[in-house]
């Protein structure tokens, strides 16, 4: 059986997050492949609208809660915008999961940090469902959110969700002008609120994600907080087409970011040639 | 094991195409077809070639045993379109209401041979095997592979553009193939390097018997050996490189202005990478059939156009074709002998051949091994960063 053929899955839920963002909830519909089904936080999956084609996003569901998948993407190409049109009861394909992910078994007894811009928040989320579901095994959580306004924030209901738990630290932040008047966040870039909230870095580590410029403007701020470029993890965005390490088009540098990543620490990312 | 040089005339030659077409085995071999292009492309070739019909040499399915073309001409496509086709089905899909049902392609395939390959053709099979299977192994290669027989016949090499012997390769190996012919006085010694190889010797060694006492071993042997070592001297006189430093330069000087520099006539058509034998980057695509049903394909792709790497969110990571061209140097020189222990280049030529704007592979690695070499890291024509390193 050839490695690029999809599995069929159900769509069982969506939501719309934002005005061109949704996330779909998927089962897959082989009830013995659904059962097999087991995945770890950070890894991607080839979605498909059967005629439009295939299109790469993460799992943005947590390992931690099983029977389904779940991704957000913004409807912007052809893939995106016929997966925008599906309802609840449709079939799509996937195949998956590819990648590596984020050692969160490694993680255990430390403080976490999750930054997320735009719809970056999507590969961060499972991280955060999947530490919030194993709460007991780790230190301090603070999650800093930004978008660029009120109406481009994404998991608008887990964002109340995770401001309210108190053991949870979770400032979100727009940029100027992107605020409404009901707006009780901060106002400004993500890198401001980093600084201001991160926790102490001894102990520590930072999970990133989010446009170049976010991750970019983002890490000379957690190496000034003192955390080392190993303790500071992020997934890497590349146009891909066949999840497996064959068709080329993620290659940069020594790396197939499909198969060697998406997770790399900042460590890694230094060793990279500046093509992003 | 091991099993002595067998002489054939080419009338045995063509008689064993026979036998395998009789017994239904698919044969792929170089093949003269006539060039069928607009009118005016058609004179322009006969005015190159006066007298000569205007022919290209081809790969093709052999559909009897006087086609095969036993010139040594280098076939103007790689034998990679057989392997990885340039589009192929991956599954098929039906589409009724909420319901879907999706058909797998086999992956098992019936056995072919392929006869008189170019060595750099076969090598570049083996090298590519290294991507197709670290991992995730891509059944649909792998079972064409598994299929298929491979014999080499040894290249004289073609012309200045060849350079096989500087990336591992060399006009008589039988890297990727079963087994080689070598051009000798009346015929062409055969001589199996695997198991396939030495398979397929015994079970045609009816045919391959006919020949037996009409060449004298030894004196054959030479001529086959020297045959062999002057086209391995050609295509040494052509380049010769220090891989290892070439290797470590292109990895060490990502923005170097030599790479730039080198770049400068690539217009990024992508012909360079349709005829290359060890290109394989692809895309998947979905074609409709119809209403509700369709195939999804893979078709070959190309890393110098701009729409490889554009993410849909507008940004391109490789948004000039100076940076694209890079990336096929980096990812034939270094990143994949880095990762995979081999040049992703056989030294065909077919690149350089093709390039309407005249970029020469030869040329661009000869200045990178210069360079390479060299103690100082200063650039030649480019005095503002001769900073030391």
């Amino acid at each position: 059986m050839s490695i690029y053929l999809p599995q069929l899955a159900t769509v069982t839920d969506l939501v719309d997050e934002t005005p061109d963002t949704r996330t779909l909830r998927l089962e897959l519909q082989d009830a013995a492949a659904r059962a097999r089904f087991a995945f770890k936080a950070g890894q991607f999956g080839e979605y498909s609208v059967f005629g439009a084609g295939e299109s790469t996003f993460c799992i943005a569901s947590p390992p931690t809660r099983q029977g389904f998948i779940e991704c957000s993407f913004k409807a912007v190409g052809k893939v995106t915008t016929a997966l925008r049109e599906v309802n609840i009861g449709d079939t799509v394909g996937f195949r998956g999961p590819y990648g590596n992910w984020f050692p969160v078994d490694d993680w255990k007894g430390n403080d976490i940090v999750f930054v997320a811009g735009g719809i970056g928040l999507a590969p961060v989320r499972c991280v955060i469902w999947n530490v919030l579901d194993r709460r007991d095994e780790f230190g301090d959580v603070t999650i800093v959110y930004g978008a660029r306004s009120v109406e481009d924030l994404v998991y608008k209901r887990e964002l109340q969700e995770w401001s309210s738990r108190p053991d949870v630290r979770m400032v979100a932040t727009v940029d100027p002008g992107g605020q409404t008047a009901e707006w009780t966040g901060e106002v400004g870039y993500v890198t401001p609120v980093v600084e201001k909230t991160a926790p102490a870095a001894a102990n520590a580590v930072a999970v990133l994600c989010g446009p170049p410029i976010v991750v970019k403007l983002t890490l000379p701020v957690l190496a000034k907080l003192g955390f080392a470029d190993e303790a500071i993890f992020t997934t890497l965005e590349n146009r891909m087409k066949c999840g497996l390490g064959k068709c080329g088009r993620c290659n940069i540098g020594p790396v197939y970011v499909c198969k060697d990543g998406p997770v790399f620490t900042a460590a890694q990312l230094k060793q990279l040639p500046p093509e992003f | 094991m091991s099993i002595p040089p067998i002489f054939l005339t080419e009338s045995t030659l063509r008689a064993l195409a026979a036998d395998l077409l009789g017994a239904g085995t698919q044969v792929i071999a170089p093949v003269a077809v006539e060039v069928r292009t607009s009118p005016s492309a058609s004179a322009s070739a006969a005015c190159r070639h006066p007298g000569a019909a205007p022919v290209e040499i081809e790969y093709r399915v052999l559909g009897d045993a006087a086609g095969l073309d036993l010139g040594r001409r280098l076939p103007v496509l790689s034998l990679k379109q057989f392997f990885l086709p340039a589009h192929e089905a991956l599954c098929r899909w039906r589409q009724r209401g909420t319901t879907v049902q999706v058909e797998a392609v086999p992956t098992e395939f019936a056995p072919q041979v392929v006869l008189a390959a170019k060595p750099c053709d076969s090598a570049a099979l083996a090298v590519v095997d290294k991507v197709m299977n670290w991992d995730y192994a891509d059944e649909l290669w792998n079972g064409r592979r598994a299929a298929t027989t491979i014999i080499n016949l040894a290249c004289p090499v073609i012309d200045e553009s060849c350079f096989c012997t500087a990336v591992g390769a060399s006009p008589d190996c039988t890297k990727g193939a079963d087994a080689l012919l070598t051009p000798v006085a009346g015929g062409y010694l055969l001589e199996a390097t695997t198991e396939k190889g030495w398979a397929f010797l015994a079970a045609h060694a009816e045919r391959l018997k006919s020949d037996a006492g009409k060449g004298g071993e030894e004196p054959l042997g030479h001529q086959a050996a020297d045959e062999r070592a002057a086209a391995r001297a050609r295509a040494a006189a052509n380049l010769e490189i220090d891989a290892a430093s070439v290797r470590a330069w292109i990895d060490s000087h990502f923005e170097d202005p030599l790479l730039a520099a080198l770049a400068v006539r690539c217009n990024g058509c992508g012909a360079c990478t349709s005829v290359c034998p060890t290109c394989h980057c692809f895309d998947i695509v979905d074609e409709e059939e119809g209403v509700g049903r369709g195939t999804r394909r893979r078709c070959w792709d190309t890393c110098q156009a701009p729409t490889f790497t554009l993410h849909a969110s507008g940004h391109n990571p490789r948004d000039d074709q100076n940076s694209r061209y890079r990336q096929r140097i980096n990812h034939k020189f270094a990143i994949y002998p880095l990762k995979f222990g081999e040049v992703l280049c056989t030294g065909c030529g077919r690149c350089t051949r093709v390039c309407h704007a005249g970029q020469d592979l030869v040329e661009i690695l000869a200045a990178i091994d210069v360079v390479a070499r060299r103690p100082s890291t200063t650039t030649p024509g480019a005095p503002d960063t001769e900073a030391a390193s």
